[in-house]
């Protein structure tokens, strides 16, 4: 490619103890803004046009969520925390609650949520009068007019299908990362099926240990796990862990 | 009522009046006359009506006594008008600076000129701060005596030749020396603000003066020679009878255009208050409403250099073909503004020079070329084609 | 009779005349960002100059040590704000060189390209810095527009203007969307228009062309020794360039030329910079082609692990300012054990006293808003 500025300059000094070129050029933008407006958008009247995956404050849809933690784990600024709520049947469950004005807006939350119920919205007019006003509860973070594009999908390729001759194959990060059991560890103390928020865990008997009690080993469910790690995480003895996919 | 009518001799004429205080006829004296024959009138009636045939009625009605007061009207009326037309000035740059940036200037009512009334309100209400450390007295003097030479001068700018405050033979060369005064003040201020940045934006402001002061008088007793007359009105009046001085004198009006420039230090000559480099200049530390009427005193010196172009170069309030028109005040101050025009273009297509570029600018170049137009205007007038 | 003459220079030591030491910053309309240059006054010109940085310091490097790997993307931007996206890139190319992994094709023509629109950002708001310190508000306003068509472009892509958090461990976050080839095709064509009226504010005005040529040399050697890196090493007539001279990503596939001066003044590493703006738009339209001939099913992310493997890896790239380098000891576990940056600011601006001993103080903003500094990056 060529070199297109320093061609033409430096132009020779003595020419330029003119300021008549800027003159010029100054007189034709104001004689072009005479007649069409200026770039300026008259903020709090007009507003940009913002497109759909917009970054603004974190949106929750409370149906979907299932109240994993993922977001909770992967929010860089720790802004968000698990509270108990009452759903629609009056039942309590866990939901995340985000302290806006902690949060940097980087939609880890929407990115690493295996259930897409955590969404980010365009919604960035955050401005309240006190710290608590801040504070945005499960049912206050819903955003109406949630769109798809909202969703950030956590898309990617496996290095072992690019290097099988498969390249365009996309998958969610969560549909690949399982727990597995190392069973010498596991003491069979159900933890893990307790903090399961999909129930994808349950607990089956494998025979008599040498007092005689059953011993009861995880068995997980491949298709309704979600790949949240909380087993993982709560696991006391340390018995499980993730199977990366590569 | 009709002992109040008898009271107000209302459209008396004022140059009937023994002690008449100028020359020729002024129109603002006359309507300052006339309001005071209004308001004295109503007060003497009041006075007598309470007190009948006392003598302070007649007292206030008497052409020595009605004159002081009706000049004192004049003086808020001159004021005023000059006031709005600095706002008017103030506005129309920021309009036009907002247009050259490709933006949007101010919006606040009437198209963005209540703003220029909004930031007064909002300096006035601000504290007055006076740093603990500075020269007190020389601090609140230099300033004030800055404000005022401003105001002043751009009283004493005649917007016709029937609005003028002083008609002096020497009239131009008094508000070239009031206007010349301002620097001397800045850097006394700049010294009495016992702050680094101020001081050197003192020098500077110093440095600037002795750079565009000397072109400039060479280039107003260039057209006062043109004109035979140090005489505003003669100057304008000159001009009217043969062309404009900006056709025979082209190179002394962009030399001037340039000088006024600076005079008003504006940008590209804002050395001074350089805020890049000495944060506000010789002004950092003054704040609130010292600081508003700083920069109001600025656009007045900016209105007044224009005022100054268009009597010397463009004719002053008359026409070409036209002469006088009926409304010249309106003809001047609307030639001030296109010339303002141009400086607020000035100010967005350039930046700020250095302090020897200056000095180098007014001693080679300005220099040479006033006195390059002084001697073209000798050749013109011996050559006897003006 | 003879002691009635007083030499000139006796009077001079008679009268006392002190040098004057001026602070300028940490809050002062010439230093962008907090930072702080104490500089010697003798009259108006500059004899000693000192800066001082380190208002900023966050203990960035220290923080990463508590944090996951992909958690310390969105960090990573926050060193920059000019250009936040050539960070978190590099940070991303760290750790994918500690990993051991390469990344899809098109992920990397991606994040070549956001780099340019990044270094255009960037190099505009040092354009605006420019426009200011010299007394031009209209430069400043005419670049802060334009710039706002890049920020535009940076919505578009990953949905925030300035803390993008968009490039990954392993690729991108999400693919280009829709129209995104034609917006930024746009915006490049629209934007090289804008650019010649602003050289033409700039270049075609005795004022500013007078104010920043022949004044703060720099020469070849001085440049390499102190270790000034990017177009205020290139003004100074070293040939250097790591897009070129030590590609990462794709930019060995694109074509663009790397400009240099020899003068090593202040008006030649302005006009450097205005150059490498022309060469980045070209970068752009060819990265663009590409991404397109790429395909839309072309993957853009691959799966990484989350625990990097004990040993140290470097990767350097090519900021607006400068180089600069990560280097990241990892110990197997999913956090960093050590993140050194090298930031080009810290090094460059250095090289203040140097520059601005012998102006005018009139020219100390002219000439140090040459250096485009950052704070974010330079105290970390």
């Amino acid at each position: 490619m060529a070199i297109r500025y320093l061609d033409k300059y430096p132009k020779n000094l003595a020419k330029s103890l003119w300021v008549m070129k800027p003159t010029i050029v100054v007189l034709k933008l104001f004689i072009k803004n005479i007649f069409h407006r200026p770039v300026t958008v008259l903020y709090p009247y007009e507003k940009e046009w913002i497109p759909d995956n917009y970054r603004g404050r974190p949106g929750l849809r409370f149906d979907k969520c299932v109240g994993c933690g993922m977001c909770v784990r992967a929010c860089p600024t720790a802004c968000i925390k698990l509270i108990e709520v009452e759903d629609d049947n009056g039942k309590a469950v866990m939901r995340p609650q985000v302290n806006v004005g902690r949060c940097a807006m980087c939609g880890y939350c929407a990115e690493y949520c295996p259930v897409d119920a955590m969404t980010v919205t365009p919604e960035y007019e955050l401005a309240e009068y006190s710290r608590y006003d801040l504070l945005y509860g499960p049912r206050r973070l819903h955003y109406e007019g949630t769109t798809e594009g909202m969703e950030v999908k956590c898309e990617v390729t496996l290095p072992s299908d690019i290097a099988n001759g498969n390249p365009e194959r996309r998958v969610s990060l969560f549909d690949l990362d399982r727990p597995e059991l190392i069973d010498k560890k596991c003491i069979g103390c159900k933890k893990c099926a307790k903090v399961c928020p999909v129930n994808a865990i349950e607990m089956v008997e494998k025979g008599v240990n040498d007092k005689g009690r059953p011993i009861l080993r995880p068995v997980i469910d491949n298709v309704k796990c979600i790949s949240c790690r909380n087993c993982v995480i709560d696991c006391p003895k340390d018995a499980l862990e993730i199977k990366e996919v590569l | 009522m009709g002992e109040l009518l008898d009271w107000i001799n209302f459209g008396s004429d004022p140059m009937a009046n023994a002690y008449y205080p100028f020359d020729s006829y002024n129109l603002p004296f006359d309507i300052g006359y006339q309001l005071w024959e209004i308001l004295g009138g109503t007060i003497a009636w009041l006075i007598d009506l309470i007190f009948p045939g006392n003598s302070v009625s007649t007292w206030l009605m008497c052409d020595a006594v009605s004159t002081l007061l009706a000049l004192v009207v004049f003086m808020l009326l001159i004021f005023l008008v000059a006031f709005v037309s600095t706002l008017i000035v103030l506005w129309e740059e920021r309009k036009c600076l907002g247009r050259m940036m490709d933006r949007r200037g101010t919006m606040v009512g009437m198209k963005g000129f209540l703003q220029c009334v909004a930031d007064g309100l909002k300096t006035f209400q601000k504290e007055n701060v006076v740093p603990a450390k500075v020269d007190k007295m020389t601090y609140m003097w230099t300033v004030s005596l800055v404000i005022g030479v401003s105001v002043l001068v751009l009283c004493m700018v005649p917007l016709s030749s029937r609005w003028f405050v002083v008609d002096y033979d020497t009239g131009l060369l008094i508000i070239m020396a009031f206007f010349a005064l301002a620097p001397f003040f800045i850097l006394v201020s700049g010294w009495a603000q016992n702050n680094k940045y101020s001081l050197i934006g003192g020098m500077r402001a110093a440095e600037l003066m002795i750079s565009y002061e000397v072109p400039m008088l060479i280039l107003i007793c260039t057209t006062a020679l043109m004109a035979g007359s140090f005489n505003i009105n003669d100057i304008v009046y000159a001009q009217a009878d043969s062309v404009w001085y900006i056709v025979p004198q082209i190179l002394g009006a962009i030399t001037f255009f340039t000088c006024a420039v600076a005079e008003a230090e504006r940008v590209p000559f804002d050395i001074a208050e350089a805020e890049a480099e000495l944060v506000e200049g010789w002004q950092t530390e003054y704040a609130g409403m010292k600081w508003g009427l700083v920069m109001l005193a600025d656009y007045m010196r900016g209105s007044v250099s224009c005022s100054m172009f268009v009597i010397l170069y463009l004719g002053g309030w008359t026409l070409p073909f036209i002469g006088d028109g009926p409304i010249p005040e309106i003809v001047f101050l609307l030639k001030a503004y296109v010339v303002f025009f141009f400086m607020s273009l000035i100010r967005a297509a350039t930046g700020r020079v250095r302090t020897d570029q200056i000095l180098n600018l007014g001693w080679k170049v300005f220099m040479p070329l006033s006195v390059f137009n002084l001697v073209i205007v000798l050749l013109l007038m011996t050559g006897g084609v003006i | 009779m003879s002691d009635s003459i007083v030499p000139v220079k006796e009077i001079e030591e008679k009268m006392d005349t002190d040098k004057m030491w001026v602070i300028m910053g940490p809050q002062h309309p010439f230093s962008h960002g907090l930072w702080t240059l104490k500089v010697q006054l003798d009259g108006e010109i500059v004899t000693d100059a000192e800066p001082i940085v380190g208002y900023l310091h966050r203990g960035w490097e220290k923080e990463t040590e508590s944090r996951e790997y992909p958690k310390i993307i969105p960090m990573a931007d926050r060193l920059c704000y000019c250009a936040s996206m050539t960070y978190t890139h590099l940070y991303c190319m760290t750790v994918e060189k500690a990993l051991g992994i390469d990344i899809p094709e098109k992920a990397k023509y991606i994040r070549m390209v956001a780099d340019e629109v990044c270094r255009i950002q960037s190099h505009l708001m040092w354009l605006a810095a420019v426009g200011t310190d010299l007394g031009s508000y209209t430069v400043f306003l005419w670049s802060m527009r334009e710039r706002e068509f890049f920020l535009d472009l940076n919505v578009k892509l990953c949905g925030a203007r300035m803390t993008t958090n968009y490039p990954r461990i392993g690729g991108v976050r999400n693919d280009t969307t829709e129209l995104f080839d034609r917006d930024i095709l746009r915006a490049v064509d629209r934007f090289e228009k804008a650019l010649w009226d602003i050289i033409a504010l700039i270049d075609d005005s005795s004022i500013f062309v007078s104010r920043m040529k022949g004044i703060s040399f720099i020469n070849r050697e001085t440049a390499a020794n102190i270790g000034l890196t990017g177009p205020a090493m290139r003004g100074c007539g070293v040939d250097f360039d790591i897009r070129r001279d030590d590609p990462y990503d794709n930019y060995d596939k694109v074509d663009f030329e790397v400009p240099v001066l020899k003068a090593g003044d202040s008006y030649s590493r302005y006009m450097i910079r205005i150059e490498e703006m022309f060469q980045s738009c070209e970068i752009i339209r060819q990265g663009v082609a590409k991404i397109k001939a790429l395909g839309k099913n072309a993957p853009y992310r691959v799966k990484t692990p989350s625990k990097v493997p004990a040993g140290t890896a470097f990767a350097r790239l090519e900021d607006p300012r400068g180089e600069s380098l990560m280097y990241l000891v990892a110990d197997g576990t999913d956090r960093p054990y050590r993140l050194k940056v090298r930031s080009p600011i810290f090094t460059n601006v250095s090289s203040a006293r140097l520059q601005s001993v012998g102006v005018r103080i009139a020219d100390v903003p002219a000439v140090l808003a040459q250096i485009d500094m950052c704070l974010g990056e330079t105290d970390r």
